[in-house]
């Protein structure tokens, strides 16, 4: 249930403080991504589904229900369709998101392989879960990777159709995470899945991005951009990269909106995005686009644009928008400018094989290209060999890809491990996980969301947390903070 | 957070950019040892049924 966001009791502090965030450039990223789900090795099919809830088991017994938040703020549930999924707490950098991220795959990882040791013991000594980071499974069903953008209200709906659309589209030649099929590698997981542009729904059609407006903040400061069209990344560097860019776009459209002034963006609307996207799918930076207006352009060149007006734009706003990546434990804005230039340098050199080594699409495509030359390889292995790349439970292509340098590895293991438990700093994701930390195991009956926390026994409280920016949270949190200890201590008491 | 982190283009000449190219552009075509290191720790993959693997995998729902 969500919380009333114009609830007049809570409207005060978190109004002030988002106001002070208003006209800066800071961001606030999260990433939701779905895991498929396999089972091989056992003498007779196992059921997906009652996988899922296996895996789940540990969590219902902690929750009582398969959708819960954890200490670091992340929220973990067993979507529709027993997809696990993972949403990472809110982030205030590139960098902190992709370790939350890459925390929600630890976290998935270590159940998927819990509930593989029970089956063995109970079902098959030979069964083999598969936990798929990817967006398609082998019958044509896709799910999603989502990425959520705190974004200025001052940005109409028709700038994010008009400019940002193009941009989510051809990022894709740099963050596309390729796919083998029928015959052939694709540049992306999600282009053939993808069937409209803008819409307010997910599950009836699948647009490319969703503008149902829960901003989970103050709603007259700012919205929530859900964008829907990108892939699941097992690379670190298009992970990071993907919400790197897209912020870069965003600022120099929050700029734009707000002081009125040209941003190199416009005039850059496609003609037919379902069919540019597709175009880019095909044949990647060469694709040739049809503008709205009815000239062609090559996807790599809308790239070089929109590069050109987000590098114009940050040299005339360098220390703010630098000091938006603060705190991100890879990147800062010259190293982003940088790898985004190189990259499409690269492409444009036709030297793809280059950015093998941090474009997922490259990567496969040019591992399985060796694997090629020392012999046929016949095409039903490739699409095995393609999933294997995205399955984080017991792949073992990505693994040796980065052991052998094929592959960059951003993220330490003990970076990752912190992630598990610690919330990205900095943001209400902090509140929450501390919330969640002293509530469990304290007899407290609790309940949260991204807005609000709340006991209701033994005594009932609840507050709202509607700035996102805010890691503090006042009188209010110590109080709700000090009920949670105050119950373990009088139980310990009796 | 510590500096080692960072990514190597924090270098910004033209000269160290393109080294960096340079390097990674070697690296990826002199690919051939390491593909044996590859094709070695693939085989588990290799040896199960590609078939029953691919087809296995079937979901609905979602997003």
């Amino acid at each position: 249930m969500m919380p009333q966001l114009h609830d007049s009791r809570n409207r005060g502090r978190g109004d002030a403080a988002s106001s002070a965030h208003k006209d800066g450039f800071e961001r606030i990223f999260g990433i939701e991504t779905e895991y498929g789900l396999s089972v091989t090795g056992t003498a007779r099919a196992t059921d997906a589904g009652q996988v899922a809830m296996m895996m789940f088991q540990p969590i219902v017994q902690r929750a009582r229900s398969t959708n819960t938040y954890l200490e670091n703020g992340s929220r973990l549930y067993l979507d529709i369709g027993s997809h696990p999924e993972y949403a990472t707490a809110e982030a205030r950098t590139p960098g902190a998101a992709l370790l939350a991220d890459a925390a929600g795959e630890h976290t998935m990882r270590d159940l998927a392989l819990d509930t593989q040791r029970r089956l063995r013991d109970t079902v098959d000594l030979h069964a083999t879960i598969h936990l798929f980071k990817n967006n398609a499974d082998s019958a044509g069903h896709s799910f999603g990777c989502h990425e959520n953008y705190l974004v200025r209200r001052g940005v109409q709906l028709k700038a994010i159709e008009t400019q940002l659309l193009p941009f989510l589209i051809t990022r894709q030649i740099l963050t596309g995470a390729g796919r083998y099929t029928d015959g052939h590698w694709t540049v992306t997981q999600r282009a053939a899945f993808v069937d409209e542009t803008v819409s307010s729904a997910t599950t009836r059609s699948r647009p490319m991005i969703n503008t149902r407006d829960e901003p989970h903040a103050d709603p007259e400061s700012f919205r929530r951009l859900h964008v829907i069209i990108g892939d699941s990344n097992r690379s670190q560097w298009a992970t990071v990269m993907k919400l790197a860019m897209t912020h870069l776009v965003l600022c120099t459209m929050e700029w734009g909106a707000r002081s009125g002034s040209p941003t190199g963006l416009e005039h850059l609307a496609l003609a037919d995005p379902v069919d540019a996207n597709l175009a880019v799918d095909a044949d990647g930076a060469d694709a040739w686009l049809v503008l709205a207006d009815g000239t062609m352009m090559t996807a790599l060149a809308m790239q070089r644009r929109m590069l050109d007006a987000v590098a114009t734009f940050a040299d005339g706003f360098h220390d703010e928008i630098a000091a938006s990546f603060d705190g991100d434990p890879f990147m800062t804005l010259d190293d982003v400018l940088d790898e985004w230039r190189t990259g499409l340098d690269a492409l444009a050199a036709h030297e793809w094989t280059a950015l093998a080594d941090r474009v997922d699409w490259a990567c496969k495509r040019h591992v399985m290209a060796g694997i090629e030359a020392r012999g046929a390889v016949d095409p039903m292995r490739m699409r095995q060999l393609d999933l294997d790349y995205h399955d984080i439970a017991n792949g073992v292509l990505y693994g040796s890809l980065v052991r052998h340098h094929r592959m960059r590895a951003l993220c330490t293991n003990e970076q990752i491990e912190d992630a598990v438990t610690t919330p990205p700093p900095d943001t209400r994701a902090v509140l929450r996980g501390a919330f969640v930390r002293h509530a469990l195991g304290a007899p407290v009956t609790w309940a949260c969301d991204w807005t609000q926390l709340k006991i209701t026994t033994p005594v009932k409280d609840e507050i709202m947390l509607l700035d996102p920016f805010d890691a503090d949270g006042g009188a209010p949190f110590a109080r709700i903070i000090r009920e949670v200890d105050a119950s373990r201590a009088a139980d310990s008491a009796v | 957070m510590p500096q080692e982190q960072r990514s190597p283009s924090t270098q910004h000449d033209d000269t160290a950019a393109a080294e960096t190219r340079h390097k990674t552009t070697t690296r990826a075509d002199a690919g051939i040892d390491d593909l044996d290191a590859i094709l070695d720790d693939i085989e588990t993959v290799l040896e199960t049924n590609a078939e029953e693997y691919v087809s296995g995998f079937v979901q609905k729902g979602g997003e």
